[in-house]
């Protein structure tokens, strides 16, 4: 990288790049050698992730989604002196169908010293972030239909980041589009519709890129959708494959949905949380979201295959090669979205998740076989626990078409209010772990809950195109806080918690003796690795509902988080945690530095 | 009496108007869709259908049997013990609503708005409630129009339902 650079300059021809394209754009890639050098991101770049120790090139950092960073820079002993280098106000809080607004929760992919972040509804911004600040080179505005979307997003108005592919910026907006980006101008090069908020299909999640494809992951679960998991041919523009997450009629798994109803045709099981990739297998692991209606598990007896389960999918064709179910039948809303952690231990080769049924597992990944599961979140009240020669809850009955689990905690027709542990946002919803190899430690952000449920019996009459189909709906009579739980893969045992005053709504980052994350009330914190004492700490002001990641440029290390409280919480969740509704809405980078 | 007084409301049985509501300027016509917009649509949603749903409770005002003075009542003070909140500035404080003031509302009291309105808003919201969504039954291609414009897509569904359009894919 040359030293004798020019700021000025630079910004003047990035600026005439956002304005401009073709041939002026190509005038921009001579004034600046650096940025197009490196030939852009290809399969084995992103198979070397971690190689490429100043970068962040992939959502969950690499494809086993560790989100660890080996930069020493900042390190156990000088934390405490980490202070704001620069910060970037952004957009996308505009109010949409039932939202007032939208929030951040995008984790910022970092190249070669090019940020690319998202906000709420999809917009793309490519920052630089040489000289010790951030300057916008571009933003890419998708104009998403806010009306059409934000009226069948359950949980707010959210875009979890991008992925990079050759010179495209590929992400994703609420109203179901996959879009590709020119990476130097910030034009918009193709898009295709992938979702159809028509039948209450929204994408929230960043693209999984895979051997030239985009992986697309759906929400809706809440509007009876049939999720599924998509791949687009970045070449071709092309679909190449979509795997169906309830089976068709026939299909293995479809005798799992029985009674009058019909229920797989609108069963729910989202995929709205970036999956990961295990290239010594070709194989895609991918979590699977709740059945639907949430609450009225009677409207569907059986197991509701593939609801609640981790997926193994064939990268290539698609093709479900095993799955692991956590909460058959579910009554609660216990998606396992949640990304899986590829992970050797113990001789093993694991995929790990943490559910929001409040346990954490690990399962062969060659196989789907269970190995171990541990609760993770101090109050669990729907089972006594998780049977360990099964991996199913101990209640769980094979048997019975519909589960009751600990009747007394479960919504039904004969207990109209439940309250259950953890409450239906899980002990952990969508914001990711964090694992540090070295130590074979795994960092978990906790939700600690319970809520209440009041059932409502669904019939095939309630389910209506864009309309919620949820049987009942939560409210929030208990206070609600949180923690990060440490859980030593080597025993499957929780090694520590570190417990915050607020649910952990952000994420984690781990480095060699280091965790961060961040919390709703406005902290971002840094705990020791090891023992969870928190070592530092910076107020933002504002809400955090977004991981930290950490990057050098110019050969010195930073530490980025998007700010804005958004999300389902401050919606549909808040009066369990009074103290948030003094918070602001806001749209801010934050970038931190020694 | 406040204690006997709650579960009537709550059964949806609206008390008289206070006398100010008289002197407030009517809505005329159908009432003002821009305030519906801004002040109701966020749970109950663009047809007034409300729906529970994921954390929200909203009742349908379409199969809402108040009279306007009721609705407006409800806009003006909220309903208490749930989490329909009052839209009335000083309401509980200066003004009495179901003649209460806070400190007797305990537990009961309702949330305040995000989004105060005034009471000739408050007039002609109810006004729009009472002839534009109170006994219509599903929402149309038409309603959904008239609330969006042509800009969005929020309306196809509605088109395509009705037969009135060729498929869009």
């Amino acid at each position: 990288m040359t030293t004798a650079r020019n700021p000025r300059r630079i910004r003047a021809a990035t600026s005439l790049a956002a304005l401009t394209a073709g041939a002026l754009a190509a005038g921009t890639l001579s004034m600046a050698p650096a940025f197009a050098a490196d030939g852009g991101v290809t399969q084995e770049r992103l198979l070397n992730a971690d190689k490429e120790e100043g970068n962040w090139i992939q959502h969950h950092k690499n494809f086993a989604g560790h989100r660890y960073s080996t930069l020493t820079q900042i390190n156990k002993d000088n934390v405490k002196n980490l202070k704001v280098a620069w910060t970037m106000a952004l957009g996308g809080i505009e109010s949409g169908g039932i939202w007032s607004h939208g929030g951040l929760e995008g984790t910022p992919i970092v190249e070669n010293g090019m940020m690319y972040v998202t906000d709420g509804w999809g917009s793309v911004y490519k920052i630089d972030t040489r000289g010790g600040e951030g300057k916008l080179v571009w933003k890419m505005d998708p104009k998403t239909d806010r009306e059409w979307a934000g009226a069948v997003a359950c949980c707010g108005v959210n875009n979890r980041g991008v992925a990079l592919w050759g010179d495209l910026v590929v992400s994703h907006t609420l109203d179901g589009r996959l879009i590709a980006t020119n990476k130097e101008t910030g034009q918009v090069a193709w898009q295709r519709q992938v979702a159809d908020p028509d039948k209450g299909e929204t994408i929230t999640g960043a693209p999984l890129i895979v051997k030239g494809m985009a992986i697309s992951g759906v929400g809706g679960a809440e509007y009876g959708i049939r999720g599924w998991i998509a791949a687009t041919d970045l070449k071709t523009e092309k679909e190449v494959w979509r795997t169906h997450t309830i089976p068709g009629k026939g299909e293995p798994g479809s005798e799992t949905w029985k009674g009058p109803n019909n229920a797989a045709v609108s069963g729910g099981g989202s995929t709205w949380v970036t999956g990961t990739y295990d290239p010594d297998t070709d194989t895609i692991v991918w979590g699977v979201g709740n059945p639907g209606p949430d609450w009225d598990n009677a409207y569907r007896p059986g197991d509701n295959l593939y609801t609640d389960s981790t997926l193994a999918l064939d990268a290539t064709t698609g093709k479900i090669k095993w799955h692991f179910q956590h909460t058959p039948n579910d009554p609660y809303d216990y998606d396992s979205v949640s990304e899986n952690l590829l992970v050797d231990a113990g001789g093993r080769k694991l995929a790990i998740e943490a559910d929001r049924n409040g346990h954490a597992y690990a399962v062969d990944r060659t196989n789907g076989q269970f190995v171990w599961a541990t609760p993770f979140v101090k109050k669990v009240t729907w089972t006594k626990g998780i049977n360990p020669d099964t991996g199913k809850p101990f209640e769980y009955d094979p048997n019975k078409d519909v589960q009751r689990y600990n009747p007394a905690a479960t919504p039904s027709a004969e207990n109209k209010n439940a309250d259950f542990c953890p409450g239906n946002m899980g002990g952990k919803n969508w914001p990711p772990t964090a694992y540090n190899p070295n130590l074979q430690y795994w960092y978990i952000p906790v939700i600690e809950s319970c809520n209440r449920v009041t059932h409502e019996a669904m019939t095939q009459a309630n389910l209506k195109p864009r309309e919620f189909f949820t049987g009942g709906g939560p409210s929030q009579p208990f206070r609600i806080t949180g923690s990060v739980t440490a859980i030593d893969v080597k025993t499957g045992k929780v090694a520590g918690k570190h417990e915050t005053q607020f649910p952990l709504l952000g994420g984690m980052l781990a480095t060699p003796d280091l965790v961060f994350t961040g919390e709703p009330g406005g902290g971002v914190m840094a705990l020791d690795a090891k023992s969870l004492d928190k070592l530092w700490e910076f107020r933002t002001g504002s809400g955090v509902n977004a991981p930290p990641m950490t990057f050098t440029v110019d050969g010195k290390q930073y530490v980025a988080i998007l700010v804005g409280l958004g999300g389902a919480w401050d919606k549909w969740f808040i009066d369990s945690t009074p103290e948030l509704k003094n918070i602001q809405t806001g749209s801010m980078l934050y970038v931190f530095a020694l | 009496m406040r204690k006997l007084m709650l579960p009537a409301l709550l059964a949806g049985l609206a008390l008289a108007s206070p006398s100010w509501a008289q002197s407030a300027r009517t809505g005329g016509g159908e009432g003002d869709l821009a305030v519906f917009k801004k002040a109701c649509s966020g749970c109950h949603k663009w047809h007034g259908g409300g729906g529970g749903g994921y954390g929200g409770d909203a009742l349908s005002l379409r199969k809402t049997e108040l009279d306007k003075e009721q609705i407006a009542e409800v806009v003006r003070c909220g309903r208490p013990g749930t989490g329909m909140p009052y839209h009335l500035r000083g309401a509980y404080d200066t003004v009495k609503c179901y003649d209460s003031l806070k400190a007797d509302m305990g537990s009961n009291m309702p949330p305040e708005t995000a989004v105060f309105l005034r009471p000739a808003e408050i007039d002609a919201v109810a006004t729009y409630v009472a002839t534009r969504l109170k006994g219509k039954g599903d929402p149309t291609f038409e309603e959904c129009t008239t609330f969006f414009g042509a800009t969005s897509r929020a309306c196809d569904v509605y088109r395509k339902k009705e037969g009135t359009d060729a498929p869009t894919h």
